[in-house]
């Protein structure tokens, strides 16, 4: 049984432009007298550094570029694979120098989700900037997991999984790049 | 057992993604087709903000930045409307950012290369969280129009960026509203990389003229929708089929 079919059509997506970070991370611009903390500075407020993984990356352009003004918004569930409200939601922007966002955070585990299948562990991300009228949604998978299973890789071609798996680089840090466009573009989702 | 599951986006009622008039769009836009597959847990669930991170001016850009409560330029506005699901359900606890330029058209960023004067009162920067029947309002001012560099110099229509979260990460949205009668918005690209023509008008604010006749301001309306979420109910069936 399903409920009635929808009424009303979505409100359409407008390109988040250059100037996104003054509504979602003032903070990080240095206007400072407005919100005491952006929002998603911290992802999960009830964990010790010690306990928290690292994904670095760079996001490319066309050309090769690595961007600095494009907003990254990641959510997850805890290590025991719990999504909670208060927790698992972060926002990153790139340095402006190394042109790298960083990622720390709980090393999310594996669900069994509504439709009763074992969800391999990932973090949901997207990305929003100039340029992009709408905005983009991936993931991030762990390269030293369990992944044969899981129902969103199982329908992706071997090439094109490869780039949704962050490289392990050393203990508890990961490396995830995203490119936008070309011969290694990324594989986005129509969520 | 219970499953829920996001309504598919119609893409005809967006921008295109790859639209040459919209520049900066040529080396960043993705070619390929996205993956599709069915709505799991992160798509469904939060995050959901608390009441608690609102402060008392978030939603009052006409004073959260000013400097002893001096206004900022630009004459003032209210914007305001509800947030709904695509069933008509009102969205209680929604959280709305906006952002906009000054009434000179310059935005509070070291990238905007705009030579309009900053206003030392105003950063633009705003935030609330909807009522139990999905209400929210903005005071602000109106911000001007703005030249920028697309295939040549070319000017944006007034308009105030809208960042929401429903219920859900699915629900995800980020837009734009415009105002009405304005003779720019015909004109703009990024306007016009929306196709359906209702869709293009949905963006635009209406005027209330019964509000902004009573109060020293004008007021806007602007209607929100986010995708609905379905449930779907599967009697006599084993979990995992
Ligand atoms: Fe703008």
């Amino acid at each position: 049984m399903e409920n009635a079919k929808e009424n009303l059509d979505e409100t359409p997506f407008q390109t988040a432009g250059p100037f996104l970070h003054i509504g979602c991370m003032p903070n990080a611009i240095k206007i400072n007298r407005i919100y005491q903390n952006d929002l998603g500075e911290i992802p999960f407020m009830n964990k010790k550094d010690a306990d928290l993984i690292t994904i670095e990356g760079s996001v490319f352009d066309g050309n090769g570029v690595a961007l600095d003004d494009v907003m990254i918004e990641t959510w997850q569930c805890d290590e025991k694979g719990q999504f909670t409200e208060e927790n698992g939601f972060a926002r990153l922007m790139p340095n402006h120098l190394t042109k790298k966002f960083t990622l720390k955070t709980v090393k999310p585990g594996s669900y069994i989700g509504y439709d009763g299948k074992t969800h391999s562990p990932y973090v949901s991300l997207s990305i929003s900037s100039r340029g992009l009228n709408m905005t983009l949604n991936t993931r991030v998978y762990f390269e030293d997991d369990e992944l044969k299973n899981d129902p969103l890789l199982s329908i992706i071609d071997e090439v094109n999984k490869k780039n949704l798996i962050a490289k392990k680089i050393k203990k508890n840090s990961y490396l995830f790049d995203i490119f936008l466009q070309g011969d290694k573009e990324t594989i986005f989702l129509d969520i | 057992m219970n499953v829920k599951s996001l309504v598919r986006r119609n893409y005809a009622k967006h921008p295109r993604i790859d639209f040459p008039d919209y520049k900066s769009s040529t080396f960043r836009a993705p070619k390929n087709k996205k993956i599709s597959f069915s709505s799991s847990n992160t798509e469904i669930l939060g995050p959901i903000f608390n009441k608690n991170i609102i402060g008392k001016l978030d939603n009052d850009l006409t004073l959260n930045f000013s400097r002893n409560k001096v206004s900022p330029l630009g004459h003032k506005i209210i914007v305001y409307g509800t947030v709904s699901d695509q069933f008509s359900n009102p969205i209680k606890g929604a959280l709305i950012e906006i952002w906009q330029a000054n009434a000179a058209g310059k935005y509070l960023h070291d990238n905007d290369e705009n030579p309009a004067p900053i206003d030392p009162n105003f950063a633009g920067c705003g935030r609330c969280l909807t009522s139990s029947s999905g209400y929210y309002e903005f005071l602000t001012i109106q911000p001007g129009p703005y030249p920028y560099l697309n295939r040549g110099i070319e000017w944006r229509p007034m308009h105030i960026h809208f960042s929401i979260f429903g219920k859900s990460f699915g629900q995800r949205l980020i837009t734009q509203m415009y105002f009405e009668g304005d003779p720019l918005i015909k004109i703009c690209p990024m306007v016009n990389s929306i196709g359906n023509k209702k869709a293009k008008n949905s963006l635009i604010g209406v005027l209330d003229t019964s509000r902004s006749n009573t109060q020293n301001l004008l007021a806007y309306k602007f209607d929100i929708v986010l995708r609905g979420i379905k449930q779907t109910y599967f009697e006599n069936r084993k979990e995992g089929l």
